[in-house]
C-alpha cells in the first residue's frame, strides 16, 4: 500500500458528528422569508389562467414576469424555463412561488391558488416520442457486412427504470438580496454553475452574484444542475422581496419533481459466425424528459460504453435522447453508462447462453487490453487489470464453482451468483475540461505558514475536503492539520471546474498536486503566497471530435469486477443478498477509507437500482413513487457485509497514481445482481429494477411450463 | 404550555400539543442537529432519544412529550459514551454527507445500551430507520462494533 | 395544553371524551403524524397507567392497549407469535411509538400486529364514560378503514388465549427487510391436541380492504387427524382460492393471489398436510 492511501481522520468528520455541520435549512438570516413553488399538476397544457386569492400583508407572488433576465435557466442549452410560461410541459412543473414569513400560511395561499389548464394530449412514453432532443451515432468497422454474413444474429431489447438519488438531505436554496448583491446559498455540487444561471436570471454581471454551498447532505449528480433552476428561482423571489427567501424542498416535493436517472431501452443485435461474436449493432434510447438538461452528455457516455469491456471490431452505435411530457431526468452517479452497461453485459450472457457456453468464458475472450482501440476509436493507453480481478474474486467468492452449482437445485430457496465486468471513463467526456471547463485552483500560503487550498469542488460527502487537503499536505511536506478548505465561495474561490462525472480527486487533485509542488519550491516561510495552475491536456490524448464521435473519450478508465449472490424465495418471489464483492482498480486510492466508503455506498445504490429502487409514473404522466414509503432504498438489514477490494495500478498522470472513483461502482452492479438471479432462476432477464413481482411471475412461468412438459 | 426535560435542562414550550417536535426542537430551541429528512417516519434523520428510546421526532407530537425526557445530538455529544462513538465511527471513516449521522448516533446509543455486545445482525436491526444512502452501512455497523469493543464499561 | 389532553388516569381520559368526540386519541403518534392536522386536539394515552398494563387472568393474556411494539416485544407474557409479528413492524423508532391500540384502531388491513389477533380470535375491551364492552375483534372491523369503535369509546385491552397459540406460521412480505409495510402478511396457528387437529387459525393481511379471516373454511380441518386434513386439503385449498380476491393496487392482485397460496400452502405443508 502506498503511504498516501492510508486513512486519516476527515476534515469534516467533527462537525458533522457533533451535528454541528450548518446545512442549508439551518441558517435563518434575519428577516427571512419563506418561499414554496406551485408545481403543475398537469403534464401538458396551456394556463389559461391563474387565479390568485387575497394576499395578506407581507405575502407575494412571484413568477416568470419577475425574471429582471432571461428566463431561462442555463444549463447546457438553455431551455428550462425558470418559472412556466405559456404552458407547462410536465407534470411538476415550477409555475409560480408564493413567499412570505409563516410557512403554513405560504401552504394555504398555495391551495387556494387556481390554475385553469387547457389540457394537451402528453408525451408519456419515449417510444411514442415525436421530437428528438440529441441523437449520436457512431460506428467501426462493417457492421452490415458482419450481419449480412452472420450465421446467427440475436436481437433483444433491455430496459432500465427511472433511478431517485434519494440523498438524505432535500434540495435547499437561500438567496440574500442584501448589500447590493444577490448572495445564493445551499445545497449544491457545482456553485459556478449555480452561479452562471443565477446571473443570467437577474440579468446581472457577475460580480453582482456571489454563491456559497453549505454542507451538503449528499448529491449523486441530483446537485449537479437543479440546485441552478432552484437558485434561479429563489434569487428572482429574492430579489423581488427584497428580503432573503429559504425554498427548502419536501421529501415528496423532491422524488417527484427533481431530476433523476434517465429510463432507457436499447435494443442490440449481435453477428455470430461460427461460434465468434463478429457484430453489435446498438440502438439507445433514452427518456430525458420534458426539457434537455444534461441529457446530451448523459447520453455520450452511454453510447460510449454501449459495447461495455468487449473489443468489438463491427460496431454501430445508434443513440437518441427524447422529449417526453415527464419530469426531467438529469445526472445520477454513472451519467448514462449503468443503463448501457447493463445492457452490455447482460447481452453477453444472453449470447453465451445461446451458444452453449460459460458467459464469463465468453466474455474473457473479447476483454479487451492495453493498447486495444476502444469503441471510439481511441486507445486503451494503460493497463487493464481485468484478468486479475476476476482471479481474485474468484477466489473471493468461489464465483466459477458455484454458478455450476447453482443450475441444479431443487427446494423453496434458489441460490444464485452473478458476475459483472465494468469501466468508468474517469473526467468529462471528449473534450470538455480542455474547451469549456479550463479549471484552476489555487493554494494560498497564510503568514503562520498554513496553507488553504481554494477550488470550487465540494465535499458533498466523498471526502474531497480530506483527500485536497492530504495531497497537499503531502506534496508540502507539512502536516495534514496545517492545510484546510472551506466550502467553496465564488468570492474566494477560482472556478476549478463542478463537482461531477469523477474527476474533481484526478483531475483537480492534479492541479493541487502541482500547486503544491510549485509553492514547495517556493516557500518563503512566514510570508503571504498564491499559487495558481490551470489546466493542461495531458498531450498523450487523442482528441474527441463529437462531430465524428471519434478519439479517446476519456484518458483513462476506472475497472471493476462485481459478484453478487443472492437467494430468492420461491413461495414469495423475494431476494435476499447473501454477499456482494467489488474489486476495484481506482489508480492508486488517496485515502483507502474513504474509497472503501465510496465503493460501498455506490454498491449498495447498484443493488437498489437492480432490485427494489422502482419509480413509475401514472396515466396522468405524475411520479406515483414520492416518498421513502414508496420509493424504496436498502436499509441496513438489506445488505450483508460488503466486500471491497482494490488493485494498485497507478495512472502517471493522476495525483500519486489516482484516477476516478465516484462514479465507477454504482456503473456495473445490476447487471452481476440480474446474471445472479438468471443463476437462480434459469431463465434470461431483460429489466431492471427485477422486483419480487416479477420474479413471481417468472417462477409462476417456469412451474407452468415445467408442468406441462412433464 | 407543555414541559419536559430537553437534554438535561427543565424547558417549556408554548407551541400547540400536535405540533411535530422536530419542528419545536430545530425552530424553538435551535437544535439543528436534529435533521428532517422526510417528515414522514421513513428515514430517521430526526431521530432523538425520548425516555430512553429512540424515536423519530417527525413522528411525535409536542403533547406527547409532556413530563418526558429527551435528548438530541447537542446533548449526546457531552457524553462519553458519545466520544467513544465519536472515535469509532472516525477511525472507519464512516461519516459521509453526514445529514443521518445525528440521528445514526443517538440510534448507536441505543443499540449500545440495550446490549453493550451486539452481534452484527443486532447491529443491522437497530438501525434499520436510519436510512444511509452514501455509506452502504458497512463502515456505520463496524464503528458500532468497535465502540462496542473498545468503550469497555460505558456501555 | 393548547390542542391537546393529558390524562393521568382512564377515568379522566374518558371524561374528557365524553365531554367532546372531536378529540382524538393519540396512542404512539405513528399513524397519526403522518399527515398531522393542524387543527387537530390530540388525547394522550401514552402515561396512562390502566392502558400499559400487560397481565393474565386463567384463560387471557391481557395486553393494555397503549403498550408499544417495543413493550410487546419486551414482555415475557405476550405470546411468541405475536412478537415475531411485531419485531418485523417498520424500525426500532417506530416500534418505540407505536401503540398496539392505535394499530388496531386505525383499521387498516396492512396492520401487522393487528392480523394476529384478527387470526388468533382475540377479543377487544371497549371503554367509554357510559361502560365498556368485550368484543371478539371479528366483530371490530366493519370495512375499509372502519370500525366499531364510538367516538367517546377508547379501546383499553386485547385478550389473547393463553393456549393452543403455540404451533404458529408467520410471514410477512414486504418491499424490504426492515421499513417495510406488508405487501401480504399470513397468520397462522394450527392445534393439534393427540392425533387431531383441535383448532386452524388463519389471516391474511395487506390484500383485501379489511384482514382476510374464514373460520368457516379453516373448520374444514380442524376435528380431523393429520391423514383425513391430507385428504381435505385439495378442498381447503380450493375454497381458500375462492376466498382470496386481492385487490389491484400498487402491488398487483395477481402477485398477491399467489403469495397467499403459497404461504398457505407451506403452512399445511410443514405441518405434514
Amino acid at each position: 500500500m502506498e503511504k498516501i492511501s492510508e486513512s486519516t481522520r476527515k476534515k469534516d468528520h467533527a462537525a458533522k458528528i457533533s451535528g454541528r455541520a450548518l446545512y442549508v435549512d439551518d441558517h435563518v438570516p434575519d428577516g427571512m422569508l419563506c418561499g414554496k413553488l406551485l408545481h403543475s399538476t398537469r403534464a401538458k397544457a396551456r394556463i389559461a389562467a391563474v387565479r390568485l386569492p387575497s394576499l395578506p400583508a407581507g405575502y407575494l407572488v412571484v413568477d416568470r414576469n419577475d425574471v429582471p433576465g432571461i428566463n431561462r435557466v442555463h444549463i447546457v442549452q438553455d431551455d428550462t424555463p425558470v418559472f412556466a410560461e405559456a404552458t407547462v410541459e410536465y407534470a411538476g412543473e415550477p409555475i409560480l412561488m408564493v413567499v412570505g414569513p409563516v410557512g403554513t400560511e405560504v401552504e394555504r395561499i398555495l391551495r387556494a391558488i387556481v390554475v385553469v389548464y387547457e389540457e394537451q394530449e402528453p408525451v408519456l412514453d419515449m417510444r411514442q416520442a415525436d421530437e428528438v432532443f440529441f441523437n449520436y451515432n457512431y460506428a467501426q468497422g462493417d457492421i452490415d457486412k458482419a450481419l449480412a454474413e452472420a450465421d446467427l444474429v440475436l436481437t433483444e431489447t433491455f430496459q432500465t427504470g427511472y433511478q431517485e438519488q434519494a440523498y438524505l438531505e432535500t434540495q435547499g436554496i437561500i438567496a440574500d438580496p442584501r448589500d447590493g448583491r444577490m448572495t445564493v446559498r445551499g445545497s449544491m455540487q457545482c456553485p459556478y454553475y449555480v452561479h452562471g444561471a443565477v446571473a443570467k436570471a437577474l440579468g446581472c454581471g457577475a460580480q453582482a452574484v456571489r454563491v456559497v454551498q453549505d454542507v451538503t447532505g449528499g448529491g449523486f449528480g441530483g446537485k449537479e444542475a437543479f440546485p441552478s433552476i432552484l437558485a434561479c428561482q429563489v434569487a428572482v423571489a429574492a430579489r423581488k422581496a427584497n428580503k432573503p427567501v429559504k425554498v427548502i424542498y419536501g421529501r415528496r416535493e423532491d422524488m417527484a419533481f427533481t431530476s433523476k436517472r434517465h429510463p432507457s431501452l436499447c435494443t442490440y443485435k449481435v453477428a455470430i459466425k461460427h461460434g465468434e461474436i463478429t457484430g453489435m449493432d446498438i440502438e439507445v434510447l433514452y427518456n430525458s424528459g420534458a426539457y434537455t438538461t444534461l441529457s446530451p452528455v448523459v447520453l455520450q457516455r452511454g453510447l460510449i460504453c454501449a459495447s461495455g469491456v468487449y473489443r468489438i471490431d463491427n460496431l454501430r452505435v445508434a443513440g437518441r435522447a427524447v422529449r417526453t411530457n415527464t419530469v426531467p431526468a438529469g445526472a445520477y452517479r454513472g451519467f448514462g453508462a449503468p443503463q448501457t452497461f447493463f445492457a452490455a453485459e447482460m447481452m453477453m450472457a444472453h449470447v453465451a447462453r445461446e451458444l452453449g457456453v460459460d458467459s464469463l468464458a465468453l466474455k474473457e475472450k473479447y476483454m479487451v487490453r492495453q493498447g486495444d482501440a476502444t469503441s471510439t476509436g481511441g486507445r486503451y493507453h494503460f493497463p487493464v487489470p481485468l484478468p486479475a480481478m476476476i482471479a481474485r474474486l474468484d477466489e473471493l467468492t468461489g464465483y466459477r464453482a458455484k454458478h455450476r452449482r447453482y443450475q441444479a437445485q431443487t427446494g423453496r430457496c434458489r441460490k444464485g451468483i452473478g458476475l459483472s465486468l465494468f469501466f468508468h471513463g474517469c473526467g468529462f467526456t471528449g473534450s470538455g475540461e480542455r474547451d469549456y471547463i479550463k479549471a484552476v485552483v489555487q493554494l494560498r500560503k497564510n503568514t503562520d505558514d498554513t496553507v488553504e487550498v481554494l477550488a470550487s469542488n465540494t465535499d458533498i460527502g466523498q471526502g474531497l475536503k480530506t483527500t485536497f487537503c492530504k495531497i497537499v499536505a503531502d506534496t508540502l511536506g507539512i502536516g495534514f492539520d496545517r492545510v484546510y478548505i472551506d466550502n467553496p465561495d465564488t468570492d474566494r474561490v477560482p472556478d476549478s471546474g463542478p463537482t461531477v462525472a469523477s474527476r474533481s480527486l484526478m483531475i483537480v487533485g492534479g492541479l493541487l498536486q502541482r500547486a503544491a509542488g510549485k509553492l514547495k519550491a517556493g516557500w518563503r516561510a512566514g510570508e503571504e503566497q498564491v499559487i495558481e495552475e490551470h489546466y493542461v491536456q495531458p498531450d498523450f490524448v487523442i482528441p474527441f471530435d463529437l462531430e465524428k464521435f471519434t478519439g479517446d473519450a476519456y484518458p483513462t478508465y476506472s475497472w471493476s469486477v462485481n459478484v453478487i449472490e443472492l437467494e430468492v424465495d420461491r413461495l414469495t418471489g423475494t431476494h435476499k443478498i447473501i454477499g456482494a464483492w467489488g474489486i476495484y482498480d481506482v489508480g492508486v486510492p488517496i485515502d483507502l477509507n474513504i474509497l472503501h466508503g465510496q465503493m460501498q455506498g455506490g454498491l449498495l445504490q447498484g443493488m437498489g437500482y437492480a432490485s427494489m429502487e422502482q419509480m413509475e409514473y401514472n396515466a396522468k404522466g405524475l411520479i406515483r413513487n414520492n416518498s421513502y414509503s414508496d420509493y424504496i432504498v436498502p436499509t441496513a438489514m438489506d445488505v450483508p457485509p460488503l466486500v471491497t477490494e482494490f488493485i494498485n495500478n497507478p495512472y502517471p498522470y493522476g495525483p500519486y497514481g489516482a484516477k476516478g472513483a465516484g462514479e465507477l461502482p454504482v456503473v456495473g452492479v445490476a447487471p452481476a445482481y440480474i446474471a445472479a438471479l438468471e443463476n437462480a432462476l434459469g431463465v434470461k432477464i431483460n429489466k431492471i429494477p427485477f422486483t419480487p413481482e416479477d420474479t413471481m411471475r417468472v417462477l409462476q412461468e417456469v412451474e407452468h411450463n415445467d408442468s406441462i412438459h412433464s | 404550555m407543555i414541559q419536559f426535560i430537553l437534554n438535561g435542562q427543565e424547558v417549556s414550550s408554548t407551541a400547540k400539543a400536535n405540533v411535530r417536535l422536530l419542528d419545536v426542537l430545530r425552530q424553538e430551541f435551535a437544535l439543528t442537529g436534529v435533521k428532517c429528512g422526510c417528515r414522514e417516519g421513513e428515514c430517521g434523520a430526526c431521530s432523538v432519544i425520548l425516555d430512553g428510546r429512540l424515536v423519530n421526532s417527525c413522528m411525535v407530537a409536542l403533547g406527547h412529550v409532556a413530563g418526558s425526557t429527551v435528548m438530541t445530538i447537542e446533548g449526546y455529544r457531552a457524553t462519553a459514551r458519545f466520544a467513544a462513538l465519536d472515535k469509532a465511527y472516525a477511525a472507519v471513516s464512516a461519516v459521509q454527507c453526514g445529514f443521518c449521522i445525528p440521528g445514526m448516533l443517538l440510534a448507536s446509543e441505543c443499540i449500545l445500551a440495550r446490549n453493550p455486545r451486539p452481534a452484527e445482525a443486532e447491529i443491522r436491526a437497530g438501525i434499520a430507520g436510519n436510512l444511509c444512502r452514501c455509506t452502504g452501512y458497512h463502515a456505520i455497523v463496524e464503528a458500532i462494533g468497535i465502540a462496542a469493543r473498545e468503550g469497555k464499561g460505558l456501555w | 395544553m393548547v390542542n391537546g389532553y393529558q390524562a393521568a388516569s382512564l377515568p379522566a381520559a374518558l371524561a374528557i371524551l365524553g365531554r367532546d368526540t372531536t378529540i382524538v386519541p393519540y396512542g404512539g403518534g405513528t399513524d397519526l403524524m403522518i399527515e398531522a392536522d393542524e387543527n387537530a386536539t390530540y388525547l394522550f394515552l401514552s402515561k396512562i397507567p390502566e392502558l400499559k398494563k400487560i397481565s393474565e387472568d386463567a384463560g387471557y393474556i391481557r395486553l393494555g392497549a397503549a403498550c408499544t411494539f417495543t413493550e410487546i416485544l419486551e414482555s415475557e407474557l405476550a405470546p411468541p407469535l405475536l412478537k415475531t409479528a411485531v419485531s418485523q413492524i417498520a424500525a426500532p423508532a417506530i416500534r418505540n411509538l407505536g401503540t398496539i391500540g392505535g394499530n388496531i384502531c386505525n383499521g387498516s388491513p396492512k396492520a401487522d400486529s393487528a392480523l394476529i389477533f384478527v387470526a388468533t380470535d382475540a377479543k377487544l375491551r371497549l371503554v367509554s364514560h357510559r361502560g365498556e364492552r368485550v368484543l371478539p375483534i371479528a366483530e371490530f372491523y366493519l370495512g375499509r378503514k372502519q370500525t366499531a369503535l364510538a367516538a367517546d369509546e377508547l379501546l383499553a385491552e386485547v385478550l389473547m388465549k393463553k393456549d393452543g397459540l403455540g404451533n404458529y406460521y408467520y410471514k410477512k412480505v414486504g418491499a424490504r427487510e426492515a421499513l417495510a409495510i406488508s405487501r401480504v402478511s399470513f397468520a397462522a396457528v394450527l392445534d393439534v391436541a393427540g392425533d387431531k387437529i383441535a383448532g386452524c387459525m388463519t389471516a391474511f393481511g395487506a390484500v383485501s380492504d379489511v384482514i382476510i379471516k374464514r373460520p368457516e373454511l379453516d373448520a374444514m380441518l380442524i376435528g380431523k387427524t393429520l391423514a383425513e386434513a391430507r385428504t381435505a386439503k385439495a378442498a381447503y385449498l380450493a375454497a381458500y382460492d375462492q376466498a382470496i380476491v386481492p385487490i389491484e393496487g400498487r402491488i398487483s392482485a395477481a402477485y398477491r393471489k399467489a403469495v397467499c397460496m403459497n404461504l398457505l400452502r407451506d403452512f399445511l405443508a410443514s405441518n405434514g398436510i
